[in-house]
């Protein structure tokens, strides 16, 4: 081989090399970044009831769930009421008859307390309803139509320090932020069009706000979680590689995501509807622990979820139309 | 049979026009429109073929359309098959671009179609 041959040859070897070490430091980062450890031991399942019915107690799909001061409340969207139990599963009362008229519900889904008061994205009736937690009907916020201040099938909402509204305003693919009163101040996502682009959304679910503002927004369809600082900014978004709307059964990547809440400490806790799983994170979106129950019929069982003040965390099971209360284990010397 | 009732009206129907006989178009027409609507009598049954309905944001986001569309009546989903089956009122009839319409404005494909004649009550 002459100079030149053996030159050209050396430079192949060399970016061959230079590829190779290339992967093997690209690998290990992805694998560490798309296929993380668990940092947590799983919660484990203490408590749940429920079970198909009408009566009191029972449920016909348990779609959203909240927790406030010992006492959970919970959509039950196919009978088209809201059920309130404590924290040993006892019923305590419940509210909401089927219907379109002030205080009716169509398909309550994801709900959220604060200021002393319970909000439901009724979905059915594009509209939030706001009750006092007795079950009082106070006032509803929004109407049918994509214009700002308008829903399309409102899955989620969550209410910032001043009072203001966000909405997963799920058909028309967006996040509106609305004054106490419904007024519009601005939206995030382009109305009706889903996009998988940082900032788009695919038919969004729920959202839940953080104490400094930040808005956290279940990205349903684009199995992923996108947040948002208090200006609006997009801060980051995870699940599955690049976010992107590649969804698999790995830990921390999703499967249509239908509830998110936090924890105490900020922890982020996302319901994985078709993995039948919660994962939950931190607040900048590390992977932390999974767990949930396996489904025993066609539907899937990580509905809705919502964490109380000691760290409780309770899931909607839609499957066996149950509601389950899940703890971490004491950690042992 | 309602299907072939139909077809049958439809050609007699065609045929009658054609030879412009008024008196057959006169003696014919009442009898005809009482058999298209015995045949139309019990409404329609529409099984759609959809992937994905496990998800309630999915398929009470089907029943919300279907429930505004007119004529419709009914909604149930088989998760097991995958299946949304719409039945509608005696004499209205959802075209296949309608459906389709319907499911896609959902957030859904519609993977086929399967249209059953009811009986009337």
């Amino acid at each position: 081989m002459n100079r030149a041959g053996r030159g050209a040859a050396t430079g192949a070897g060399m970016r061959v090399t230079r590829a190779l070490l290339l992967l093997a430091v690209v690998l290990p980062l992805a694998a560490c970044a798309w296929f993380p450890m668990e940092k947590e031991p799983p919660y484990r399942l203490v408590l749940s009831w429920g079970g198909l019915g009408e009566t009191p107690g029972r449920f016909n799909e348990p779609t959203g769930i909240a927790v406030h001061a010992g006492e959970v409340f919970v959509s039950d969207a196919r009978n088209a009421r809201i059920q309130v139990f404590d924290f040993e599963g006892r019923f305590l009362r419940q509210f909401g008859t089927p219907g379109e008229g002030p205080g009716q519900l169509g398909r309550p889904m994801n709900l959220t307390i604060a200021g002393g008061e319970l909000y439901v994205a009724d979905y059915w009736n594009d509209r939030i309803q706001v009750y006092s937690l007795a079950g009082e009907f106070r006032r509803s916020v929004g109407e049918s139509g994509s214009g700002p201040g308008q829903f399309d099938a409102p899955g989620g909402v969550a209410v910032a320090g001043n009072g203001d509204l966000f909405v997963a305003d799920f058909y028309n693919q967006r996040v509106q932020r609305l004054r106490p009163d419904g007024r519009f101040v601005r939206q995030w996502g382009e109305t009706r069009r889903p996009g998988w682009r940082a900032g788009y959304f695919s038919y969004p679910t729920d959202v839940a706000v953080a104490g400094d503002g930040s808005l956290y927004v279940a990205d349903g369809y684009n199995d992923r979680v996108q947040v948002f600082a208090a200006d609006g900014r997009l801060l980051r978004k995870w699940g599955g590689p690049f976010a992107l709307n590649i969804h698999g059964s790995f830990r921390g990547w999703f499967a249509t995501v239908t509830s998110i809440a936090l924890g105490p400490g900020g922890e982020v806790f996302v319901a994985d509807f078709y993995n039948d799983r919660v994962q939950k994170f931190t607040s900048q979106g590390e992977f932390l622990t999974a767990f949930g129950s396996a489904p025993s019929g066609a539907s899937h069982t990580a509905m809705a979820v919502a964490v109380a003040a000691d760290g409780t965390v309770f899931v909607a099971n839609l499957d066996a139309h149950r509601v389950e209360r899940w703890q971490q284990p004491v950690a042992t010397r | 049979m309602a299907y072939v009732s139909n077809m049958v009206l439809e050609v007699f129907t065609v045929a009658i026009w054609e030879k412009k006989s008024m008196l057959w178009c006169s003696c014919l027409m009442p009898v005809l429109l009482w058999w298209s609507t015995e045949a139309w009598a019990g409404g329609v049954q529409y099984e759609l073929r959809v992937d994905g309905l496990a998800c309630p944001f999915c398929s009470y986001g089907i029943e919300k359309k279907f429930k505004k569309t007119p004529g419709v009546t009914g909604i149930e989903f088989d998760l097991e098959r995958g299946l949304v089956i719409v039945r509608t009122a005696e004499g209205v009839e959802l075209s296949e671009e309608r459906l389709q319409q319907i499911v896609a404005d959902s957030g859904f494909t519609l993977r086929g179609v399967k249209r059953r004649l009811l009986e009337s009550p």
